[in-house]
């Protein structure tokens, strides 16, 4: 009895002591702080856009000015575009990223191969991003590599003029750069789905491409929709493309929100990237509701060990 | 009989009878891994051609034109001539060099104490939150936040958050990567056997986790020195070097040649160091 009450006794002193501790503290302050920093940010750009500015001053009342004035100017159109830029480059990349990202989880023999190609596949992260836009323009430009090899080819009379400073130029800027982010996810799920089932849809009689269908894409979707994640919503916000290979005629959410900024119309700045959060919000939800109970942490851990 | 054999199957195949002949017919192609190679290598090619006729066009004396002649030193002759980019080449290294530091101790700490969670997801997405947030938005919305609301002089500090904001989640994945294979055990028997906290993590835990807090570096140091849209928009009255290039890519024809030259330097550093830690990463630690 009595030493029962001595060791509870000292338990909740510990407890405390542990609770109070730095090191016990450090996390969770670190979380508070990246809450502040990430997630609050975030929150207040969609509520400034309830906002307005007069006379350089902000006016903390709610209002539906900016969302008029967004709809009344036709400034809308700007996210329609966006969105259909967005999700062309989406699906080329998932065309281009699903046959790849299954070879090489499940073809791929080669160690050496299999590595080399998923560092290529991740310096891309690491890289200036202007300078590796900028380039494009010598490569598409009127006097620019391709054209100059299609005049002395003869294939053509005169320059293309549409492949530089256009939508075109756009969409191949954004092709590169948006393909390790459609890959890796698919990657990852593909190498976790266990070699026995797709033996086993064989074994039951099925074609290999009955197998991919019925098996394979159901068991890859979180991996999928990650990826469609990864690279859309990134390409809603797309501002160096544009900016850089559009030549002005190319206007796109991203640009909007920086002229917006640069012109002190910051509710509508606040407007055009909520556009962004809320289309963010809304695709990690759908992708938690989808995948709730199919994921875990470890297994997808133990997918980078192979 | 075979009805029933039928659908023992892993389908039933008696609702897809339509479309079962082409599936079939289709498995038949021998040709599907090989079009799935060149889609990739297809893909790759666009990412890697620019970056070898980035550095094929910085010896060229026009470099925005298609032909890379005659070649040139120039271009390099006027980078060292000039004396604009250094400042900021000099900020970037240690901005980097801090944020590297942070994204090490961080994710060290944060990647322990998600691993020992009973649920780790909330805290988990909370972290990784940045990874899906554009690079532009989160600009603007810390624009916003903490300079027109906050009312805060922007500056190195700013920069330094934007930029810890993109690499840590990275850092992070690469701590979990490393941490996701220790055995929490060994911790026990060396509790068992005596060794203080401190101990058990200095000389137990610490240098099982130094590939992944290595790599935390790396990866914080080189997401940190290429961040563009974050610290763009948070920068005040501070330069780092992709907000120099940028500047000089977005407005300053003239200037192009300088920053091919300059890039193709950062490209000559950066990919031995990104090879080694993969080869690292990839053949060094799997013999382990």
């Amino acid at each position: 009895m009595a030493t029962s009450a001595l060791t509870r006794k000292r338990t909740t002193l510990d407890v405390l002591a542990e609770r109070l501790s730095p090191a016990r503290l450090a996390v969770p302050g670190f979380l508070a702080a990246w809450a502040f920093f990430v997630i609050l940010p975030l929150l207040v750009i969609v509520v400034f856009s309830f906002f307005q500015v007069r006379s350089y001053q902000i006016v903390y009342e709610p209002s539906l000015a900016t969302w008029q004035s967004l709809v009344d100017t036709g400034r809308w159109t700007v996210a329609l575009r966006t969105l259909r830029v967005a999700l062309t480059i989406t699906v080329i990349e998932l065309l281009l990223a699903f046959p790849f990202a299954l070879w090489l989880a499940k073809g791929c023999r080669s160690k050496t191969l299999k590595a080399v190609i998923i560092t290529l596949l991740t310096i891309p992260f690491f890289l200036d991003v202007s300078s590796r836009i900028i380039i494009w323009r010598s490569i598409l430009g009127t006097n620019g590599m391709i054209n100059t090899f299609l005049m002395w080819s003869g294939l053509v009379d005169e320059p293309i003029s549409w492949l530089l400073y256009s939508e075109f130029a756009v969409h191949f800027g954004m092709l590169g750069a948006s393909f390790p982010t459609m890959v890796f996810p698919i990657f990852i799920i593909i190498s976790l789905i266990d070699d026995d089932y797709i033996n086993a849809s064989g074994d039951l009689g099925a074609s290999p491409v009955q197998t991919l269908v019925y098996v394979i894409v159901p068991m890859a979707l979180p991996g999928i929709l990650a990826g469609i994640i990864f690279t859309f919503v990134p390409l809603m916000a797309a501002y160096v493309e544009p900016q850089l290979l559009g030549g002005g005629f190319v206007d796109l959410l991203g640009n909007s929100v920086d002229s917006a900024l640069q012109q002190l119309r910051y509710p509508m700045a606040a407007a055009l990237s909520t556009v962004v959060v809320v289309l963010l919000g809304l695709c990690l939800t759908a992708f938690m509701l989808l995948t709730r109970n199919r994921l875990d942490l470890s297994t997808i851990f133990s997918a980078l060990k192979r | 009989m075979s009805s029933t054999a039928l659908q023992v199957g892993l389908v039933d195949e008696r609702g897809i009878t339509a479309s079962t002949r082409f599936l079939r017919r289709a498995s038949g192609w021998r040709v599907w891994p090989n079009v799935a190679k060149a889609l990739g290598f297809f893909a790759i090619a666009a990412i890697y051609l620019p970056l070898v006729w980035l550095a094929v066009m910085s010896f060229a004396a026009t470099p925005l034109s298609g032909i890379p002649y005659p070649l040139t030193l120039s271009n390099y002759a006027q980078l060292a001539a000039d004396e604009r980019w250094r400042p900021p080449l000099l900020t970037s290294i240690w901005m980097s060099a801090l944020v590297a530091l942070c994204c090490m101790v961080i994710a060290t700490m944060v990647g322990r104490a998600i691993t020992r969670m009973r649920r780790p997801g909330p805290v988990l997405l909370l972290t990784l939150l940045p990874l899906f947030v554009p690079g532009l938005t989160m600009g603007a919305a810390l624009f916003i936040f903490l300079r027109i609301m906050m009312g805060f002089t922007l500056g190195l500090w700013s920069i330094f958050v934007a930029q810890l904001i993109w690499a840590l989640p990275f850092s992070l994945l690469l701590v979990l990567v490393v941490a996701s294979r220790f055995d929490l055990r060994l911790l026990e028997a060396a509790e068992d056997l005596g060794a203080s906290p401190w101990r058990r993590f200095w000389e137990i835990e610490l240098p099982l986790l130094r590939p992944g807090i290595f790599g935390a570096g790396i990866f914080g140091f080189l997401l940190s020195f290429n961040e563009l849209l974050r610290s763009l928009f948070v920068r005040g009255v501070e330069t780092t070097m992709p907000i120099y290039n940028w500047a000089m890519a977005a407005s300053q024809q003239s200037q192009v040649p300088i920053i091919f030259s300059l890039a193709t330097i950062i490209l000559l550093v950066t990919l031995p160091i990104m090879g080694a830690f993969f080869w690292f990463l990839f053949v060094k630690l799997d013999q382990d």
